[in-house]
């Protein structure tokens, strides 16, 4: 009776387990469903375990059926659809937990936990950083140890037992998985169209500027993209990340200049390039944005393998389709170069057009200027800006009027890049130089652990370009004669921290890159990196890449004499492992039974020494062997069953005796 | 005989000449392979590595479906960890693959002990798992080759062993082999059923089957001057200490209630007296030859069973076998033993 109650317990508390490792699969979910399906989910799992516990049954159909219906009808109203992505997910956490309440059978068991399975699937959706993995590994330990405690059938080991169980399969499975993860041929995704749901709105730089819009990237610490040089990086005052160029002014937001119109050939654009490319590969977070960034002139366009890549006349790289997700490319970028270098530039008054009316003291300073050379027009306006007191800040005060370049370089003067290119711009604009808006991002921040030059949203910069008779488009950066640090580093060391908030904590952290906490935040940056570079963005050409590496590798001899070193180490291992130890004194018995054999007397299967002793004495056998032998078994038998001696002269008592018996 | 007194089964009826003739090939290419397996099983037999046996089972399959879809969203949806995920988990059921094999693969099996039994009887097999390794075994499930599904589960720890009591159905008399045992496993994930063949080196002694309704013993084999032969057993002539076998009946009670147990009191039997005189012979060859050979076998059990029982010492002829009149669980063995194998059957 009590064993009936035993069993009963056992059954209670492997369901318990199932639930608990429910719970662990749900719980990441809780972040992205809506509150009511957590509250609900989280009630039936309490109802179920209740149950459990007090033994009682479960729920009838007729029950269970009207609440799944309104659950179901729950989603419709929630997400208008029960097939999307979201609410294909929502469905499923419920068809899991009620699926609980309706277990009869040890099908069902499986049921559920297969769909955990799934659903540890679909929390990948939401987030694939390493601690989801580790999560992931943590609920599958879990949904194996309440499998396996259900294959049970007599004795149950602990529940430390049965985990330890789970992750000794868990350890055999790694291995496998990682293996399959590098060598399983990539297929590119989708197989077939997915739900617009799946994409939300990303940070990056955008088509236009407009005062204000790179001081919001500039708070964010997002990463836009991040660059492996095949070689030394260049430094830091070099790295301009060219984004899209802008050249239309409405007095307010800078955009982009209309493209040509198709009347005549496409006026080739003459570039001259001097040195080696520099050599290094972009992997570029999803922006939903179509930019892709380059150092200066690109050798060629990357390649991207789902899409086109075009460039502009204003070398600009854009993909055809927004980027939704992370991309990696290659690229090569000539330093060195000049960009229309020519006696005359064409399409000239495109980059000259200014909004007629507004700012008249800026328009009347750019007359001014117009008297000099072009070079010293750039020059003077540039010591305009190292001279005049203008100080760079993120909390730039409002410019609502509309003279709002007026207002900036002769009232306020304080602003952020994007006030001073764009005045920059204007300035030169009236003083008639050809000038355009560059934006992109600057810098980088240089991770020592692995390489990899980080390049946040906030080293999002606006520079601009002028162009020179016989020197083409020459980049200048307004920004470096107010605060020459910007471009030495990145900005956010640039810029004092403000006195309180977690920006301010932050920054503070970053400004020490050789304390503590500075060296931490690399390491977990590096591996966040080589997370996404290894595990989250293995595509079919990085897998290419790799198995072009490892066969080179592979098939040199060090490697095959190191693979074959080590199958000798393993078969020698594997054997001493599994010899059974024999004890000297058995060993030296055995020898006298296949001696005694070879004599005609072998010892039967089931026969002690005395009994076979016995035998021996009474078998016709020469006198002197047939003491040896009684004497060597008699001796045997006092150490084998008799009290405990010190058998240490036995052996080469019984090794003598051994070598009379023949 | 049942099988064709039973109603005609559709579904055979129904089937094809082609498929019966298939089935049955089939079938017999599946004993002898079984039979080829096991024809060399003798003592303890180690269910070797080539000898387990593997395949997935439905939820395997249902697993499998599962890997593909887990597969087919990573795909979809640009996964990174999703194929990490799938990999995993296809990573696991290899895991349990092995696991499932291992838990089967070097288990140490051997026949025990199988009592007497009477036909119609069920024989329990002891059968013994013995586990050499240093690997803990968890439900592994034995039985008969004909079970429709297996209705025992060990487990055996390592270095340990674990015994059962297999029960098969008996029908005629004479030495009943035992059957061939399927031994089946699907620890621990219950994805793969490993299983494996094997003959237990032991076989049961099957006594006939005795007669329902049996005439009364017979009243002598060499009948009393007097006639009242088969009395015997009424005179009390004292008591003696009892002896295992001893019918209850004949337990002196009178006696034993005088001894007080803490005393060290003990069973008393009642002795009597002239069963010696007129002593019972049980003989095969007086049966009347007309009478069906099983009849008379299952006869002369009833009335072994019957003086036993009894306690009416008798003696027994059959054949050239005789033996002098006694009584006891050894005498009584004998003779059954001489039932159950007479004719054909060798006495080994």
């Amino acid at each position: 009776m009590k064993r009936a109650g035993m069993t009963l317990s056992r059954d209670k508390r492997d369901t318990l387990l199932l639930i608990a490792a429910t719970v662990l699969v749900l719980a990441p979910h809780v972040l992205h469903l809506p509150p009511w399906v957590s509250l609900l989910c989280g009630a039936t799992l309490a109802w179920r375990a209740l149950l459990t516990v007090q033994g009682r049954r479960l729920p009838r159909n007729l029950v269970l059926v009207p609440l799944a219906a309104c659950a179901m009808a729950g989603v419709l109203q929630t997400y208008d659809t029960l097939l999307g992505r979201d609410a294909g997910v929502a469905m499923l956490v419920m068809l899991v937990t009620f699926k609980m309440l309706e277990m009869h059978a040890r099908r069902d068991l499986f049921v559920v936990v297969f769909l955990c399975f799934f659903l540890v699937l679909t929390n990948f959706f939401y987030s694939q950083s390493i601690g989801t993995a580790l999560l992931m590994l943590v609920s599958i330990l879990f949904l194996l140890a309440a499998q396996l405690s259900f294959q049970l059938t007599g004795r149950v080991p602990p529940l430390g037992a049965r985990l330890k169980m789970s992750a000794r399969m868990l350890g055999f499975a790694l291995p496998l998985a990682a293996a399959a993860f590098v060598l399983f041929p990539r297929i590119e995704g989708p197989l077939w169209g997915m739900p617009d749901d799946s994409r939300s709105a990303r940070t990056g730089l955008s088509d236009t500027m407009s005062p204000g819009q790179i001081t919001d990237l500039a708070q964010s610490e997002d990463v836009a993209f991040r660059v492996k040089f095949d070689g030394a990086a260049p430094p830091q005052p070099q790295l301009y990340w060219r984004g899209p160029v802008l050249g239309n002014f409405d007095g307010r937001t800078w955009t982009r200049v209309d493209p040509l119109p198709r009347r005549s050939t496409p006026q080739p654009l003459s570039i001259a390039v001097a040195g080696a490319p520099l050599r290094y590969q972009v992997t570029q977070e999803a922006s939903n944005a179509r930019w892709m960034f380059a150092l200066e002139v690109p050798q060629s366009l990357p390649v991207l393998a789902d899409r086109p890549v075009n460039v502009s006349g204003e070398l600009e790289i854009q993909a055809g389709a927004p980027l939704t997700e992370r991309v990696r490319y290659e690229l090569a970028s000539f330093v060195r170069f000049s960009l229309q270098a020519g006696d005359a530039l064409p399409d000239r008054s495109r980059w000259l057009l200014l909004p007629w009316g507004h700012n008249p003291r800026t328009l009347a300073e750019g007359r001014r200027l117009a008297e000099l050379e072009p070079a010293r027009r750039v020059q003077a306006a540039l010591a305009r800006f190292s001279r005049g007191g203008y100080v760079y800040t993120l909390q730039a005060p409002l410019l609502p009027g509309a003279d709002a370049i007026d207002d900036f370089l002769y009232d306020t003067r304080a602003g952020f890049c994007e006030h001073y290119a764009g005045a920059f711009v204007f300035l030169m604009r009236a003083a008639g130089v050809p000038a355009r808006v560059v934006t992109g991002y600057q810098g980088g921040e240089m991770n020592p652990l692995d390489g990899y030059l980080t390049v946040r949203q906030s080293d999002a910069h606006a520079w601009a370009e002028v162009w020179l008779a016989r020197r083409g488009w020459v980049r200048v950066d307004p920004t470096a004669m107010v605060a020459p640090e910007r471009v030495q580093r990145s900005v956010a060391r640039a810029l004092p921290p403000p006195p309180f908030g977690f920006a301010g904590l932050g920054r503070l952290v970053q400004s020490d890159p050789d304390s503590l906490l500075g060296r931490l935040r690399y390491a977990i940056g590096a591996a966040n990196n080589g997370w996404n570079q290894w595990v989250l963005n293995y595509s079919p050409r990085r897998q290419q890449d790799l198995m072009g590496q490892l066969q080179h590798e592979l098939f040199k001899w060090q490697s095959i004499a190191l693979f074959l070193m080590l199958c000798l180490m393993l078969f020698l291992v594997g054997k001493f492992y599994r010899r059974p130890k024999i004890d000297p004194v058995d060993a030296l018995y055995s020898a006298l039974c296949r001696r005694l054999g070879q004599l005609g007397l072998p010892r039967a299967p089931d026969e002690g020494p005395t009994a076979y002793a016995a035998r021996v004495a009474a078998a016709p056998l020469a006198p002197g062997p047939q003491t040896a032998a009684g004497e060597f078994l008699r001796r045997y038998s006092a150490w084998r069953y008799g009290p405990p001696d010190a058998s240490a002269s036995l052996l080469p008592i019984l090794k003598d005796l051994l070598s009379r018996v023949r | 005989m049942a099988a064709a007194l039973g109603p005609p089964r559709k579904r055979g009826a129904r089937q094809g000449w082609l498929a019966r003739q298939g089935k049955a090939w089939a079938g017999a290419r599946r004993d002898k392979w079984r039979a080829a397996v096991t024809a060399r099983d003798r003592g303890d037999v180690v269910l070797g590595q080539r000898r387990v046996y593997i395949v997935p089972t439905r939820a395997g399959l249902g697993f499998g479906a599962l890997l593909l879809v887990l597969l087919v969203g990573s795909i979809n949806y640009n996964l990174g960890l999703g194929y990490g995920l799938t990999f995993l988990a296809a990573g696991c059921a290899v895991a349990d693959m092995l696991a499932t094999w291992r838990n089967l693969a070097g288990l140490t099996l051997r026949a025990g002990r199988a009592p007497d039994v009477f036909a119609g009887e069920d024989a329990p097999f002891e059968l013994h798992a013995l586990n050499h390794t240093r690997l803990d075994r968890y439900a592994v499930w034995i039985d008969f080759e004909h079970a429709p599904a297996p209705r025992h589960a060990l487990d055996v720890k390592a270095g340990g062993s674990a015994a059962l009591a297999l029960a098969a159905p008996t029908r005629v008399r004479g030495w009943l082999a035992a059957p061939r045992v399927r031994v089946a496993t699907s620890f621990p994930l219950g994805l793969f059923r490993a299983w494996s063949w094997w003959q237990p080196d032991s076989r049961a002694l099957v006594y006939p089957f005795p007669e329902q309704d049996a005439p009364p013993l017979p009243a002598s084999g060499r009948p009393s001057p007097d006639g009242s032969g088969a009395a015997g057993s009424e005179d009390f002539a004292g008591v003696r200490s009892y002896q295992p076998g001893d019918p209850m009946r004949h337990l002196a009670w009178r006696q034993i209630a005088r001894l007080d147990p803490a005393l060290g009191g003990r069973l008393l039997t009642r002795q009597f007296e002239g069963g010696a005189v007129d002593e019972l012979l049980l003989d095969f060859d007086a049966l009347s030859p007309q009478l069906d050979l099983e009849l008379r076998l299952s006869r002369m059990t009833r009335w072994v069973l019957e003086a036993e029982q009894r306690a009416l010492p008798y003696a027994f002829r059959m054949g050239r076998l005789e033996f002098a009149a006694a009584l006891g669980a050894a005498h009584q063995a004998a003779c059954l033993r001489a039932l159950a194998l007479h004719g054909g059957a060798e006495d080994a």
